[in-house]
């Protein structure tokens, strides 16, 4: 009995680290515009995730130079002056999804608190925020959005377009996570 | 029991290490684009001659430029900038590696239009930048009545460059242009009607909206009395804005003007203050 419970306890994450969902195609888009002045806004549509089912473990991957403005010199102006994309390739989110259980999804979603550390421009950051997470079938899908700060993380707006650009920014995203 | 608790801590290690498996797989998995080297230079020109950089597909450039009259005519004629000469125009990206312009030059009333196309791309796996430039500037000074014989094609002068260009690092960019300029009409007692030039330039940003931009060009077929086009500039980027404030020893604006009739000298204070302003729509 004694040695069966051992088994058990040996056995558990490997089991439970079976259970994995991820895509290659999630999307983050980010929101900074100001009522009344130009559409500061992008999208990346390849944004990489990774679902541990067992202990709703999150990991978010996205390339910065994949955001995808309408102006193309303000995609420019992004990753060269404010995001410098060149120096910080990577934004990566890392958190949990807590008392996240899988068996008990709908399609129509639950509620769920989401936390975790955001990095972006070098800097790191907390996140607390609500995410939906719905289920049909083998796809899982993690929806939410937060607020940030770039001042947080050390992305400086200069004075003269600080009017044109919100102080805090929207980021949503949609990650549908595939069973592995 | 020991045994027990000991799987169990052990299973606890592995949970709290899983966020960072995670994360190294999918790092693991990305396989990103080729990475391309990205604005090597902020603005259109590095001070008067052609930057690699082309607008975005139907991105449109407007650029007003003054180049004002010399500076060593000192207070009487405000260091040049009673005599401005000015340059009106626009350009427009048809393709992301293609675009084409036109503008007004006070000097000489030349219209020049000019194309400009992207050849390859510095990346991971090519060191350069390549672009060509092709122009042709319409002198419409010229006057019949002053020269009865003349044809349209005497008003035309063409230039064309190869634009080669090298970001070296986040903050200095450098390139190089061989050029070949030819004149439809031109004085065969002092000058050729095909003129050949290579131009070196550069750049390196002070801030990261602002860069100290340097040029010059040597004509392998310049006359005497002309000199080699040496020019010096400041980028300021303003958002929607390139403001370019130079001096330079070359007056004229347009490509072939600037680089075959140079007649500054800067060592005598012979140079003229002038800018470049782009808005970007």
């Amino acid at each position: 009995m004694k040695k069966n419970i051992i088994l058990l306890f040996l056995l558990m994450p490997v089991v439970f680290y079976g259970q994995k969902f991820s895509t290659r195609t999630g999307t983050v888009k980010f929101e900074a515009t100001v009522p009344s002045f130009e559409e500061v806004a992008a999208q990346n549509k390849s944004v990489s995730a990774a679902l541990d089912a067992s202990g709703g473990e999150v990991a978010v991957l996205a390339l910065m130079k994949g955001f995808r403005f309408k102006v193309a010199l303000m995609e420019e102006h992004f990753n060269e002056s404010y995001a410098e994309t060149d120096k910080f390739p990577k934004a990566t989110f890392k958190g949990k999804i807590e008392g996240l259980d899988i068996t008990k999804l709908n399609a129509t979603g639950q509620v769920f608190t989401i936390t975790g550390d955001l990095t972006l421009h070098g800097k790191t950051k907390k996140i607390t925020d609500r995410v939906v997470v719905t289920r049909s079938g083998n796809t899982i899908t993690i929806t939410g959005s937060f607020k940030v700060k770039p001042a947080d993380f050390g992305i400086e707006i200069p004075k003269v377009v600080s009017s044109k650009i919100a102080e805090t920014v929207t980021i949503e995203y949609n990650l549908p996570l595939n069973k592995q | 029991m020991r045994k027990m608790v000991l799987l169990a801590c052990l299973s606890f290690a592995m949970a709290a290490t899983a966020q960072e498996d995670l994360l190294n797989e999918l790092d693991s998995v990305q396989v990103g684009d080729e990475a391309y080297a990205t604005a090597a230079f902020k603005g259109l020109q590095i001070v008067t001659l052609q930057t690699t950089k082309i607008p975005a597909k139907n991105e449109f450039y407007f650029v007003v430029s003054h180049r004002f009259g010399t500076v060593k005519d000192g207070i009487s004629e405000f260091f040049g900038l009673d005599m401005a000469t000015t340059k009106l125009g626009g350009v427009y990206g048809i393709t992301e590696w293609l675009s084409v312009s036109a503008s007004r030059h006070t000097m000489l009333k030349v219209y020049e239009t000019g194309i400009k196309y992207r050849l390859a791309r510095q990346g991971s796996s090519f060191p350069l930048e390549i672009v060509g430039y092709n122009t042709a500037g319409i002198n419409t000074f010229l006057e019949e009545e002053d020269y009865p014989k003349l044809e349209f094609a005497d008003r035309l002068t063409y230039t064309s460059q190869l634009l080669i260009s090298h970001k070296v690092s986040d903050k200095v960019s450098l390139e190089l242009v061989p050029t070949y300029i030819h004149k439809n009409l031109y004085d065969p007692a002092i000058e050729n009607d095909n003129q050949f030039a290579v131009g070196a330039g550069g750049r390196v940003k002070l801030t990261k909206r602002l860069s100290l931009n340097m040029e010059y060009v040597y004509n392998a077929d310049k006359p005497d009395f002309y000199v080699n086009p040496l020019s010096v500039g400041l980028d300021i980027e303003t958002g929607g804005h390139i403001f370019q404030l130079l001096f330079t020893n070359s007056q004229a604006m347009t490509e072939s003007g600037y680089i075959t009739n140079a007649a500054g000298d800067w060592g005598d204070g012979d140079f003229f203050f002038g800018f470049n302003l782009y808005r970007v729509f």
